[in-house]
């Protein structure tokens, strides 16, 4: 498809990928194209937007004005958050699925027609939100009712959420079809994360159209009355498990990188599994953290929503957290690439960025989304964060610099071995992931610090000019303007990706194999068999994660002691 | 190929299979941990000072919006630098968050006294956002629903200015929702009676007072714009006024039969909802929600009195009157 790969297939429409050593089919990979590209154009256009925003809320410039603030921001939010990402994990599960198990895609017809409703349905919520009109207003992302967003829409949702679940199915159909044949075999780590992520990706699809269709069904007035807190509730199902898609997805990602371009193996296909198995039962209820300020929930609900099930998930991603990096030292190690405590990392390919970006993402993932997540997700600590611009920082750590990164990461890697062009760009490829995580993080660092220290609000075009008061957030000032000046270097460096990303896909030569990876791979052959993942030393990561639980118990006292200044509320 | 790989099925008997050392330590730091996440905040909820916690009541909106009303009717009022703020008689305090405007601020408040503060709304989803004016980090959220009363105390130990911003996404007009109250010692036996009871007020039928449907109109000064003998007449439809942009201007006015009065919006979120009309009287006003650059017209020709006023903020006072003779 597009005709810009370089690679040919056989009779039987496979080819044998000479880095990862994995059966390739023709439909399958016609597919990860298709979804992978539309979804460089989604953070392109989204990134775009996204300067719009940045450049308006750092009001030194402040671009825009209020009314096209909101019709901008819908446009960016739109765009990153769902478009870029549902796209790429659509892409992610065909990987994960046919092409880790060697298999065609089931059912292509469906992957293709899924494709159109999504583009369809992405089309009609960017046509609602550029033409909406008094008395609609931007949806913004979250559309809450009883405040009304145009018709069209709503639907467009709906289109895109129906398509998004459709293409969940030839991958649901692959899995299916080799467990009919092998039913004694266990699927790979990462085919078992993609179906992970499948499920909880149907789960919130399933939640957003419980909640979109009886709200285009009251936009054109056939139900007469929405209830506010219904609507926060079920629109919550999706709207936080879309991003936990995006959590699975990277979480894949990261073991799929780790090993393809770093040497990693599976520290422990138990406790991983365990993991992936944890967020399937509690992930989607963490969702309830955006409720702990809502007066129609109980408080025992919240307790539990956010507690037990919460940290079942918390717990998950600390075992990731432990076993990607324990897996990178314990597989570097073994193919004779570590000594000492950190020599695994010493050695380590950073000047590749398809390897940089997915370990940077790793890292801000943890330090700033991971953390704050939690924090906010403390039903009291909430209060000090709840519709600030910390909210905007949490999730621009987890999703701009985690995910972002790891999708990146992936999307060198895509150009690579999937169109079979080298990167261009040479010097410009393997600082691109250092320009975009180092800015995006300290930009998130900034919104953090501009929404809990001083309660700067989320969604105001204008916090140094408030109408018709003299009071103002003026002594914030500082923190706007490092803002202002990171989140335009993170979005030059995003714009670099997408620039080396289309310029090697239309002139990179033939990519002919990365000899840093062939010596990975000749390593791992000649191992020592029983010289075993698990009884490699982790002493290296284990010094990393405990340096993670320390900032963790820091940053978490700070947010009590801050919230301990506060005035008395409640009993 | 790799038996390691996440990409090839494990073999053998892979869930017997040892953990590390270090992997198992670090499972029970995190279970550990995540258990005493948990209980800090049960803790909280019996030794902490902030908890988010209180009862909830389902309240239509017109009904909360009466209650406020009520509230705001036997509430005092102080003039604290030119400025009249609300005294709650009681420790009730109400806020009303409506687009865009907090109803039933500015207000005074007692250092130390507990308040229960009943949060609702009279359209859509607010924040409220509430910080101290000299040290904005003390600040906390809490989400205002329509069709719920939420009721939290709060109390205060710091004198000074808390000031009050919606921090929901509520429409164009969001970000200049603003209101603030006032914490210090006062007697509330100075308190006097509200605004409302200036002898011009008592024109229309007490119409503009706090009396009549809605909140008292405090841009109606007590005088009627005359416009008898013009063919047309302008009247703004949100204009500057009322704790907001929520006045027709002028409020009231006189013209002569045959007259064609030009409705004009210049804020959004406003229509113009007709309460009395003198018998055989046509006119219908216009009952949806308009923006900036909205107009519209009537020719008045029957004599009389007509009042009407703005749905969304009518609480605010947002009234007026025409008259022809």
């Amino acid at each position: 498809m597009f005709g810009l790969s370089t690679f040919e297939y056989d009779d039987d429409g496979f080819r044998t990928c000479g880095v990862t050593g994995l059966d390739v089919h023709e439909s399958a990979e016609d597919m990860v194209k298709l979804y992978g590209l539309t979804a460089i154009v989604a953070l392109l256009i989204g990134g775009i937007f996204a300067f719009f925003v940045a450049m308006t809320r750092w009001e030194l410039i402040g671009l825009l004005n209020p009314s096209d603030f909101y019709r901008y921001l819908s446009v960016h939010a739109w765009y990153l958050l769902i478009f870029w990402m549902v796209f790429m994990e659509i892409a992610i599960l065909y990987v994960g699925g046919p092409f880790v198990l060697g298999r065609r895609l089931s059912l292509p017809w469906l992957a293709k027609a899924a494709y159109g409703l999504m583009v369809v349905g992405a089309v009609v919520i960017t046509y609602g939100i550029w033409t909406q009109s008094v008395p609609d207003q931007a949806p913004l992302l979250t559309s809450y009712a009883p405040l009304p967003s145009p018709a069209s829409f709503y639907l467009g949702v709906d289109v895109f959420l129906i398509g998004a679940l459709v293409a969940a199915l030839p991958f649901l159909a692959t899995v299916w079809r080799e467990q009919r044949e092998h039913p004694s075999k266990t699927l790979p780590l990462i085919t078992f994360g993609a179906f992970i992520t499948s499920i909880v990706a149907a789960e919130a699809i399933i939640g957003g159209l419980v909640t979109f269709v009886p709200a285009l069904l009251w936009r054109v007035g056939w139900i007469p009355h929405i209830d506010a807190a219904w609507y926060r509730e079920m629109y919550w199902i999706v709207g936080h498990g879309t991003q936990q898609i995006n959590l699975l997805a990277m979480i894949t990602i990261w073991y799929f990188m780790t090993h393809v371009v770093g040497g990693a193996e599976v520290a422990s296909e138990k406790v991983s599994r365990f993991a992936f198995v944890l967020y399937l039962f509690f992930i989607n209820m963490g969702a309830a953290h955006h409720l702990l300020s809502d007066p129609a929930v109980g408080t025992v609900w919240r307790m539990w929503n956010t507690s037990y099930a919460a940290y079942g998930a918390v717990l998950a991603s600390m075992i990731h957290a432990f076993a990607i990096p324990a897996g990178l030292e314990a597989g570097r190690r073994r193919k004779g690439k570590g000594g000492g405590l950190f020599g695994w990392l010493w050695s380590a390919p950073w000047k590749d960025p398809g390897f940089s970006a997915t370990i940077l993402s790793i890292i801000l993932f943890g330090f700033l989304g991971g953390i704050t997540g939690v924090m906010m997700g403390q039903m009291q600590l909430n209060m000090t964060w709840h519709n600030t611009l910390a909210v905007p920082g949490h999730f621009h750590a987890t999703v701009a610099t985690g995910t972002t990164l790891a999708f990146m990461g992936l999307g060198y890697y895509v150009v690579r071995l999937v169109f079979g062009r080298e990167w261009v760009g040479g010097i410009l490829a393997s600082i691109q992931p250092y320009l975009y995580g180092g800015a995006m993080g300290v930009t998130v660092l900034m919104m953090m610090y501009l929404g809990v220290l001083f309660g700067v609000p989320r969604r105001h075009p204008s916090v140094m000019d408030i109408p018709g008061t003299e009071f103002s957030f003026a002594v914030a000032r500082p923190f706007f303007a490092i803002f202002g000046i990171t989140a335009t270097l993170a979005i030059l460096g995003g714009a670099l990706f997408v620039l080396i990303a289309v310029a090697s896909l239309l002139a990179g030569t033939a990519f002919t194999g990365d000899p840093r990876i062939e010596a990975l791979r000749a390593a791992a052959d000649g191992g020592d068999r029983a010289d075993a993942p698990h009884h490699q030393s982790m002493r290296g990561t284990f010094i990393f994660t405990l340096l993670f639980l320390g900032t963790f118990v820091v940053l978490w006292a700070l947010n009590w002691l801050l919230l301990s200044q506060v005035w008395k509320v409640g009993p | 190929m790799d038996e390691n790989s996440p990409l090839d099925p494990p073999e053998g008997d892979w869930w017997n299979r040892t953990v590390n050392r270090r992997e198992t330590i670090w499972l029970g730091l995190s279970g550990a941990w995540a258990l005493s996440l948990f209980g800090w905040m049960l803790g909280w909820t019996r030794a902490g000072e902030q908890n988010q916690i209180g009862p909830t009541y389902r309240v239509s909106p017109d009904a909360f919006q009466a209650k406020v009303a009520e509230y705001k009717n036997a509430a005092g009022a102080l003039d604290v630098d030119g400025e009249s703020l609300l005294v709650p008689q009681g420790k009730d305090v109400y806020l009303g968050a409506l687009q865009w405007a907090w109803d039933g601020l500015p207000a005074i408040l007692q250092p130390g006294e507990t308040y229960r503060f009943h949060l609702g709304s009279y359209d859509v989803q607010h924040g409220l956002s509430i910080r101290r004016a000299t040290n904005l980090s003390q600040q906390i959220s809490l989400q205002v629903l329509p069709g719920y009363e939420w009721v939290v105390e709060m109390s205060f130990d710091d004198p000074g200015t808390y000031h009050v911003i919606c921090n929901e996404f509520c429409g164009t007009g969001h970000r200049s929702m603003h209101g603030r109250f006032v914490v210090r010692e006062h007697d509330p036996g100075e308190a006097r009676r509200p605004d409302g009871d200036s002898a011009g007020n008592a024109a229309y039928g007490g119409w503009f007072t706090g009396d009549a449907k809605g909140g008292a109109t405090e841009n109606y000064g007590g005088s009627t714009a005359d416009e008898t003998g013009s063919d047309e007449v302008t009247v703004t439809v949100g204009a500057e006024g009322n704790g907001g942009t929520f006045a027709f201007d002028p409020p009231a006015v006189a013209v002569s039969p045959g007259t064609t009065i030009t409705f004009e919006w210049v804020s959004d979120n406003h229509n113009v909802l007709v309460e009395s009309r003198p018998d055989g009287a046509g006119w219908e006003g216009h009952d949806g929600l308009e923006g900036e650059g909205f107009s519209v017209d009537h020719t008045f020709e029957t004599e009389g009195v007509y009042t009407y006023y703005c749905q969304p903020h009518l609480s605010m006072g947002m009234k007026g009157a025409v008259e022809v003779k």
